[in-house]
């Protein structure tokens, strides 16, 4: 059973000069133990999708289902982990990491043990008490992916978490998000990343759904058989990248309306 | 020979070891710049820091891991800061805070003391002071009271000053973390790891 439907949805906002459309019959699933990654070029709706898909907006047309249901409010099965960490800095990285959970009305002799678990596996221990102005760019995003993974969700949503970061500290981020998904015994069962870097995506997920400008529309769903970790080197790992490449290029007169592969047309075998 | 600490974070070094681990263990370290687009000399601090923690040699401009970078790379978050702590304890530098920290008086060091001991062993103190407790957090060595500004040991040693507490039980963790099956050195091999703390400081 798909986790995630999203279901020919269409997404437009109005502006003084009449409605702008951000994307157009966006469609696909995410599954169980799923690991997706969402690119396409700046502007075609890729955080906005999953603002939609976490119920912090709602689409203009289509559906989107979590476990068969509609989301119509915000979804306490899903947590978002965001580009710019988005962390109280009046709050210390315990309290920050607790937050969530508060706000879900967890009573607080629950929420400490929580805090430490999460603290704990995502290697905070020993900041429990630091303010985010004393954190590193990659610590502070590690307690973004705490407090999200702390209120255990079914899926965790990533919007750009590593474009923020240094190119050696988004290394070794992107390691850790791969093993505590890998991880059975830790939230989440799945993982809907949006990013604008391909290797990036090709190197975290089975499958990469590739988006065109705007308005946004599925070019292409590749999935990426590759086994972990991926050696970005191999010829394999380029041909998957140049296909990607190659179709988000392709994908530029859609303005025009346009020549483009249907939707899935290009899933890999 | 200046020593020093470079600026450089435990997050930064285990990215380039996740990156020499992509390269087989094995890489020119012009390469791996060249594979994340940075110049040498952007990924040389990090790479420093884990030929000092024993990670990987370098040698003809090539990237290494050892054994023991090796089993970092392919261990969990925990066993991973297990052997971090492991290895900087190693260090003079970390050593000589440790001691510091159980012998003061309230197990806990002002910055002010702390820039003098990181002055004995490096040359750019106030610099590096700021890093260094950034590696000692990470690998949980002590934790830092940024609104006292001082270092604070984490786990308090034999006080005198509460007689009614007990000893620490022998081999006693500084955390729950299990470190055993991760000391990197066969025991008899202590004089040998004693040469090796005094070039640990002396990153040139």
């Amino acid at each position: 059973m798909a986790l995630i439907r999203v279901e020919h949805v269409d997404k437009s906002f109005p502006t003084r000069h009449g409605s702008i459309s951000i994307m157009q019959d966006i469609t696909f699933d995410v599954k169980d133990s799923d690991f997706l990654a969402i690119v396409g070029p700046s502007g075609c709706g890729k955080s906005t999708l999953l603002r939609l898909i976490q119920g912090l907006d709602r689409p203009t047309a289509g559906q989107i289902l979590f476990r068969d249901q509609p989301v119509n409010s915000v979804s306490k099965q899903m947590a978002m982990v965001f580009q710019s960490f988005a962390l109280f800095p009046w709050l210390t990285v315990s309290q920050n990491v607790a937050f969530g959970l508060e706000a879900l009305g967890w009573s607080a002799d629950r929420i400490h043990p929580q805090v430490e678990r999460y603290i704990e596996v995502t290697g905070l221990d020993g900041f429990q008490e630091a303010y985010p102005r004393e954190l590193s760019g990659g610590m502070r995003q590690r307690v973004g992916l705490a407090r999200a993974l702390a209120v255990e969700p079914a899926v965790l949503l990533m919007d750009e978490p590593f474009s923020a970061l240094d190119p050696l500290t988004a290394e070794s981020l992107r390691d850790e998000v791969l093993q505590l998904w890998q991880d059975p015994s830790l939230p989440p069962e799945a993982v809907l990343l949006v990013s604008h870097n391909i290797e990036e995506a090709i190197e975290l997920a089975d499958r990469v759904i590739v988006l065109s400008r705007r308005p946004g529309r599925v070019l292409a769903e590749v999935t990426v058989d590759l086994p972990r970790p991926r050696d970005r080197k191999s010829t394999a790992f380029y041909e998957f990248t140049d296909r990607v490449y190659s179709l988000i290029t392709e994908g530029r007169p859609s303005l025009a309306g346009t020549e483009l592969p249907a939707n899935g047309d290009a899933r890999a075998g | 020979m200046p020593t020093t600490y470079p600026k450089s974070s435990p997050t930064e070094m285990m990215g380039l070891l996740v990156l020499l681990k992509g390269h087989k263990g094995s890489e020119d370290v012009a390469r791996l710049a060249d594979d994340l687009d940075l110049e040498i000399d952007e990924i040389l601090p990090a790479l420093e820091y884990a030929e000092v923690l024993q990670l990987v040699t370098v040698s003809d401009g090539r990237a290494t891991f050892t054994d023991l970078g090796k089993r970092f790379v392919a261990a969990s978050i925990r066993e991973r800061k297990a052997i971090l702590r492991d290895q900087l304890k190693r260090t003079t530098l970390f050593r000589t805070l440790m001691r510091a920290l159980e012998s003061a008086p309230d197990h806990s060091l002002s910055d002010e003391q702390l820039s003098q001991i990181v002055s004995f062993t490096t040359a750019q103190a106030d610099e590096a002071v700021q890093n260094i407790v950034n590696w000692g957090r990470y690998a949980e060595l002590f934790r830092y009271d940024s609104d006292e500004r001082r270092l604070v040991a984490r786990r308090r040693p034999t006080s005198n000053r509460s007689p009614a507490s007990k000893p620490p039980p022998p081999g006693a963790s500084a955390s729950t973390l299990g470190t055993g099956g991760l000391t990197p050195h066969a025991p008899g091999s202590s004089g040998r790891s004693a040469e090796k703390e005094t070039a640990a400081v002396a990153i040139s």
